[in-house]
């Protein structure tokens, strides 16, 4: 799980074009939107991509959305849970 | 058409502008066919939170947006009108590239929002929260006159203070495309007004300008007038028009202090201006900028704003001068654009 994490973390910084940030600054438990990265409904739609691009995996329900996106972990555990790690 | 009174300059070009000095004491030559823009560190206008998703274009135009702004210190416009040739073409490009790339897969919003024309409008109306008249003008060598041209309308329709620019990027692939084509040619020895070859060095860049209706204490400059004139068939067509714009300002060719045109280098596209050089060196100092900024669609936002410069300081610096016309003052600059020997354009701008 944490070298999944640690590549997520990689993986959403440039995708996300987030140049200031470096995998480290990242806590893998704090929330991705709002507080802690700062996050928008635009970089949601990159993390959607990220996620169908980086592991095939494909959200239908973009309820779901939510719950997925709520920190690192929750997207790693997500992809983990869907075996596609 | 009311006047329109400079009350902020913000400019991003090939030259030191950014940091609103003097930058004809510290001209940067070019040396290769693609004068690139010196940009400033963005992190003093822009949040690093916008700044990752914007592409140069953006960067450059709300980052001159915000100089003018601040300089004029406005927090809030009446209307922004905005004037580009290609618009985000950074952003368009990535975008295409990925539909390429990853077979019409994966395709992610960013830069397809950031692709488009007004994006540089649109974000620094989202920063100001102006919720009032935007509108970008995507008219080739018009562009930024017809953002003018639109600002000055504004005025008699009431609006106080609206913001203007004119902004242009360009890719390596884009420079590349033009120069496979044989649009362009290294800078020599010979001045632009003088060469005898195809050819131009390209520019880009981006300048903003804080306008209002009625003079401010923050006023710089008047921009006196516009007028755009397409396909002229030949010089004395440009001869016409130009006495005739001059007239509807109460002006005569011997009342402007300086005639600043936009030789481009490319001796077919300048064939027209070169003709009627000899006439006006005759009467009037005759300046040119192009070698400054190089070509491109909203060349003549540059030439406004070195205009401006140069009826602030009251001096007209010896890098533009093309002949020497003992003179007083520098009281209007008549600035004399072409593009491609298509879209031609007088620019009127006075102290105030």
């Amino acid at each position: 799980m944490d070298a999944l994490i640690e590549k997520l973390k990689t993986q959403i910084i440039e995708q996300l074009n987030l140049a200031e940030v470096k995998p480290a600054d990242i806590n893998p438990d704090a929330p991705l939107f709002g507080d802690g990265l700062g996050l928008d409904s635009i970089d949601a739609l990159e993390l959607i991509v990220l996620l169908e691009k980086h592991y095939g995996i494909k959200i239908q329900d973009p309820k779901d959305g939510k719950t997925i996106f709520q920190s690192v972990r929750t997207m790693a555990e997500y992809i983990k849970s869907q075996g596609k790690s | 058409m009311n006047k329109a009174y400079i009350n902020g300059t913000g400019c991003i070009s090939p030259q030191h502008t950014a940091d609103d000095a003097w930058f004809f004491d510290r001209i940067v030559a070019p040396d290769t066919d693609f004068m690139q823009a010196i940009e400033p560190s963005y992190k003093e206008y822009i949040s690093p939170n916008l700044l990752r998703r914007m592409g140069r274009a953006i960067k450059m135009g709300v980052a001159s947006a915000n100089m003018a702004l601040q300089q004029a210190q406005l927090t809030a416009v009446d209307a922004i009108a905005t004037g580009t040739g290609l618009g985000c073409f950074e952003d368009s490009e990535r975008f295409l590239m990925a539909m390429l790339n990853n077979e019409e897969q994966f395709l992610t919003p960013t830069s397809f929002i950031q692709s488009t024309h007004n994006t540089v409008g649109s974000q620094i109306a989202l920063i100001l929260k102006c919720h009032d008249y935007n509108f970008t003008y995507v008219h080739r060598g018009f562009s930024f006159e017809s953002a003018l041209m639109d600002a000055m309308m504004w005025f008699s329709e009431g609006k106080e203070t609206i913001l203007i620019g004119g902004i242009e990027e360009h890719t390596p692939c884009y420079v590349e495309l033009n120069r496979n084509a044989g649009k362009l040619k290294n800078p020599g020895n010979i001045p632009l007004w003088k060469q005898h070859t195809t050819g131009y060095q390209i520019g880009e860049g981006g300048a903003f300008f804080a306008v209002s209706q009625h003079k401010t204490i923050h006023s710089r400059s008047v921009i006196e007038g516009v007028n755009t004139l397409y396909k002229p068939e030949t010089p004395g067509d440009i001869m016409k028009k130009m006495h005739a714009f001059l007239e509807r300002h109460a002006l005569a060719l011997q009342d402007i202090s300086l005639v600043l045109m936009g030789f481009s280098g490319h001796s077919l596209h300048d064939k027209k201006l070169q003709e009627i050089l000899p006439d006006l060196c005759e009467t009037n100092q005759v300046g040119h900028y192009k070698h400054l900024c190089g070509e491109y669609h909203t060349a003549s936002a540059f030439a406004t704003f070195a205009a401006n410069r140069m009826i602030e300081k009251q001096e007209i610096p010896e890098i533009v001068k093309i002949n020497h016309k003992p003179g007083e003052g520098v009281k209007h600059i008549l600035i004399i654009n072409q593009y491609l020997d298509i879209n031609y354009s007088f620019i009127l701008v006075g102290q105030c």
